[in-house]
């Protein structure tokens, strides 16, 4: 029995060391190095006046990686992260000073307020547009520092908290040590970053930041993955902010405003908010002008921190005048160029072809209306989607096809009316829950995220069935969330080499022609396995080719069982695939049957046909 | 009473300013679909150019000004400010807004704001500045003060009032009546058509940044004689003005305005209003307007239906 769990346990750690190994590259070897490199440099170098205030560059540093949780992964503008730090610095302050906790639970109290503090703002800020939430962190930031001056009280007076000094193990936390620590913590928060941006969840986020209507039509759990995007960040902050106020011994209200939080936002944005090592390169670049600044000023013999401010501001102008948002970006694709980059064309050896609908249910509304103030969008409309079927939704423009779909898929709620699937009913279903039980539509427009390649956007639509792959385990490269990614790429391979792009799965999305890029928001459907599919106007600017290469496509879905709904105009088209018609007017069904049976019909001749030919 | 009457008086002298600034960022949102975080920062720098050339960077005393060049003084700062306004945008604003990126003009607009407040701060190295007053009210009632129902309070604020409602009106007017103002109106509900029939789009948007800030300096000038100025009294006036163009969304000049007026009346009334024993008290007059905008602000987005990006 032993003997087996060891043996097990032996190729489980050999199957990680072969992982290991054939991830290994150039850039681990470096990022190894780095680390070492940083963390020896204490012992080696003469550095130890200067231990404190590298220490305190770390902690900055590793809020700074914090802040790209939010600004880089979820696009989210925040100016808020100042005050994060300062909710991190002053929960440890108390808890410490006037508490008298020891420092780990404080610490963990610290990074739990934090943590608060961020969800809070980003529910209360979730559903802004950008600007508005650059505007609320910033007013929020204000609002901190107002009160802490108007309240001295608050903080500990003009002395501010001082803090016990820190022991562990009984042994004094030292500058070089908090060195050291931050240091592993900002490898750490990079390492994450980088880990969480490439997988599933990073890709989810990619999906929203940039477009996150379709992302929501994927089942993307946008609202979710922003508010623990933004939590994340402020937990970060936090942490960085409590060791930050362990090192310098004392509380200091004055240290935590707007000036912070702008000072990590730009760090961000200049150094490459998308990149791992973004913050980092542009907290540098920072530092650099803030000494500039501190050394001319005091040849004028200015006070400190006169003209920090000043240059600081000049330099960053500089630096974004020139279009210089992210330094490392701009730095990898002249590198990109040079070197004269090739996306991976070797074959790949997992393609899951697409697999045939299990439990197919068909799909029955009842009733749909739907006003938009004086304008009957949808009347009393009912439709049925049956298994192994397409169904051709046709009518003039603005008849009402494209609310009824969106009705279907959730994207817009009708006001009344039933929608059953099978004997589910969707009722008041999200998105979300919709697609998870397998109902999915596209959107009209060519809506593609413009950041990710072909082969991502795919994944995007099969992490709709990820189960434990959620953010913590693909951060623990769990042997769950390894076996999911694995699947998840092998049915997004599956969907893209049903619709014909698997050759194209290294290129970005943006690079595709509009009608790819169609067929691009179909795979990313596909890939979600629904039974249910709704498609505006799939066949829109294709070619005689490629028009042909979707009547295949489309029976080959049905063939696999799926209930297809089709908004399409170009009636030669409907002809060629679909089995069933329900012609609308003015968001009423005026017919229903087949194309012949339609075409045969009074009022369709009336409405429709007369200005027509089939 | 008499408090009432001061709480009025110094609350709209103050609010006034506020509701130009708030009609400046209700404008650049409409037309840009950005907050301009420099906003106060500008304003700011006409104020203070206005200090140089008619005063220098010495001390003043309050009353040691010639009027011809103090008109002079604020000629140069209004000029200066619409071209400074007008080339920021130029410069490090549109680039980003033509790339549709959000975080890019976040980061420039407060990128200006720093660089502006440490070139003031380099030039004016004191904490603040008491600034020359050119209009002589102290030479109407005691001093500078009148009493008006048992509150005494001074004349400049009457001015300040009058001539902040005057800009505003101003500039709902020009907006309306103006072949420039309804030009911004055609750009603000429509860029591409705008564009199409051949509106100068970037030269009148570059335009509209310097000349805000400049109609909101033309007010805080006004009233700066009344306390200390400082750098970080126009980053404030900036902040405040941006609460109050939030609470109205950013709404007509009008309603932005009034809502300025709001801020500041509230301000007044939290810092001196007492009820029986019940009283704020100053500590609380800057921090509870924005802490209400923001609440405000969650209240909106959480009642909201939309899935995302409602105001």
């Amino acid at each position: 029995m032993s003997t087996t769990v060891v043996g097990q346990t032996g190729s489980a750690l050999a199957a990680a060391g072969r992982e290991i190994r054939a991830g290994w590259t150039l850039r681990t070897t470096l990022a190894m190095l780095a680390i070492a490199a940083a963390l020896i440099a204490p012992g080696v170098l003469p550095l130890s006046g200067r231990m404190p205030d590298l220490a305190a560059f770390v902690y900055l540093a590793v809020a700074a990686v914090g802040l790209a949780y939010a600004v880089g992964l979820a696009g989210i503008p925040s100016l808020g992260q100042g005050v994060f730090l300062g909710v991190g610095a002053f929960t440890e302050a108390i808890a410490r000073a006037k508490g008298g906790w020891p420092l780990v639970p404080s610490l963990l109290l610290a990074v739990v307020a934090a943590a608060a503090a961020g969800g809070l703002t980003g529910l209360a800020t979730g559903r802004l547009r950008g600007a508005f939430v650059a505007a609320s962190t910033w007013i929020l930031s204000w609002i901190v520092v107002l009160t802490l001056t108007s309240f001295p009280g608050l903080s500990g007076g003009a002395q501010g908290l001082v803090l016990p000094e820190a022991t562990v193990f009984g042994r004094t936390l030292t500058p070089t040590a908090h060195y050291e620590l931050g240091i592993v913590l900002l490898a750490l928060a990079i390492v994450a970053f980088a880990v969480i941006a490439r997988r599933a969840p990073g890709l989810a986020l990619a999906a929203a930041r940039e477009q996150p209507n379709p992302a929501l039509g994927l089942g993307v759990p946008v609202a979710r993955l922003r508010l623990g995007a933004f939590a994340a960040s402020a937990a970060i902050a936090g942490l960085a902010g409590a060791l930050g106020v362990e090192l310098a011994q004392v509380a200091d209200p004055s240290g935590y405003g707007p000036v912070l939080s702008f000072k990590l936002f730009v760090a961000v944005i200049v150094g490459g908010a998308r990149m791992p090592l973004g913050p980092v390169a542009g907290l540098l670049v920072i530092s650099v002008f803030s000494h500039a600044a501190e050394q001319i000023g005091g040849l004028r013999g200015l006070p400190p921190g006169r003209l920090e401010e000043m240059l600081t501001g000049y330099g960053l102008l500089l630096v974004l005048g020139l279009g210089g948002i992210g330094l490392l970006p701009a730095a990898r694709g002249w590198w990109d160029t040079r070197r004269g980059s090739s996306p991976d064309a070797a074959p790949p050896t997992h393609v899951e072809p697409l697999a045939s609908v299990e439990g197919a249910r068909p799909l029955a509304a009842r009733g749909l209306s739907k006003r938009f103030e004086s304008l009957v969008a949808l009347d009393e409309l009912d439709l049925d989607l049956t298994p192994g079927t397409v169904h051709a939704l046709v009518g003039p423009n603005g008849s009402g096809k494209t609310t009824a779909l969106r009705a279907l898929s959730g994207e817009q709620r009708p006001d009344s009316g039933s929608i059953v699937l099978g004997d589910d009913p969707l009722g008041p279903a999200t998105q979300r829950a919709r697609a998870r039980r397998g109902v999915v539509g596209t959107q009209q427009t060519t809506a593609i995220f413009p950041d990710l390649t072909v082969l991502e956007h795919a994944l995007v639509g099969a992490g709709l069935r990820r189960r434990r792959s959620g953010p913590f385990r693909t951060l623990f490269r769990t042997p769950q969330a390894r076996a999911e990614e694995a699947n998840a790429e092998r049915r997004a391979l599956g969907a893209l080499e049903l619709v014909g792009l698997l050759e194209d799965r290294g290129r970005p999305a943006n690079e595709l022609s509009a009608h790819r890029q169609r067929l691009l928001m179909l795979a990313s459907a596909l890939a979600t396995q629904p039974r249910v599919l709704l498609l505006d106007e799939p066949a829109a600017g294709a070619s005689s080719t490629e028009l042909d290469r979707l009547v295949s496509l489309l029976q080959a879905l049905r063939g696999k069982g799926l209930a297809l709904l089709l908004i399409e105009h170009n009636l030669r088209f409907v002809r060629r695939v679909a089995d069933q018609v329900t012609v609308l007017e003015a968001g009423r069904r005026i017919a229903s049957g087949t194309l012949d049976e339609v075409a045969a019909d009074e009022n369709v001749r009336a409405a429709y046909l007369g200005r027509r030919s089939f | 009473m008499s408090l009432v009457v001061q709480v009025i008086v110094t609350g709209l002298a103050a609010g006034g300013v506020y509701g130009l600034v708030a009609v400046g960022h209700s404008l650049i949102y409409r037309l840009t679909g950005i907050v301009y975080f420099a906003f106060g920062d500008l304003v700011a720098f006409a104020v203070f150019v206005t200090l140089l050339v008619a005063a220098g960077t010495a001390p003043v005393s309050q009353t040691s000004l010639a009027p011809g060049r103090f008109l002079l003084a604020l000629f140069v700062a209004l000029a200066a400010c619409i071209g400074l306004g007008a080339a920021t945008y130029v410069l490090f604003i549109e680039p980003y807004l033509l790339r549709g990126s959000t975080l890019g003009w976040v980061a420039a607009t407060l990128a200006i704001a720093f660089a502006l407040r440490g070139m003031i701060g380099a030039t004016f190295t004191r904490p603040a500045y008491v600034f020359p007053d050119p209009i002589p009210f102290d030479r109407i009632g005691h001093g500078g003060l009148v009493t008006i129902a048992g509150a005494s309070v001074q004349v400049r604020s009457f001015f300040v009032i009058a001539l902040a409602a005057a800009l505003a009106a101003l500039a709902a007017w020009a907006l309306e009546r103006t072949r420039y103002g309804r030009a911004l109106q055609a750009i603000a509900s429509d860029v591409e058509g705008a564009r199409f029939v051949g509106l100068p789009v970037e030269g009148l948007v570059a335009l509209t940044f310097g000349v805000v800030g400049g109609l909101a300096a033309l007010a805080a000038v006004a009233a700066a004689p009344t306390a200390p100025f400082s750098v970080d009294t126009g980053t404030l006036l900036g902040l405040k003005g941006l609460v109050a163009a939030l609470i109205v969304r950013f709404g007509s000049p009008w309603a932005a305005f009034c809502a300025g007026l709001g801020v500041g009346l509230a301000e007044a009334a939290i810092d001196n209003l007492r009820i029986g024993d019940f009283g704020l008290g100053p500590q609380y007059g800057e921090v509870l307007p924005l802490a209400f905008a923001l609440g405000l602000i969650a209240y909106r987005s959480l009642r909201s239906d939309a899935a995302f990006g409602r105001a």
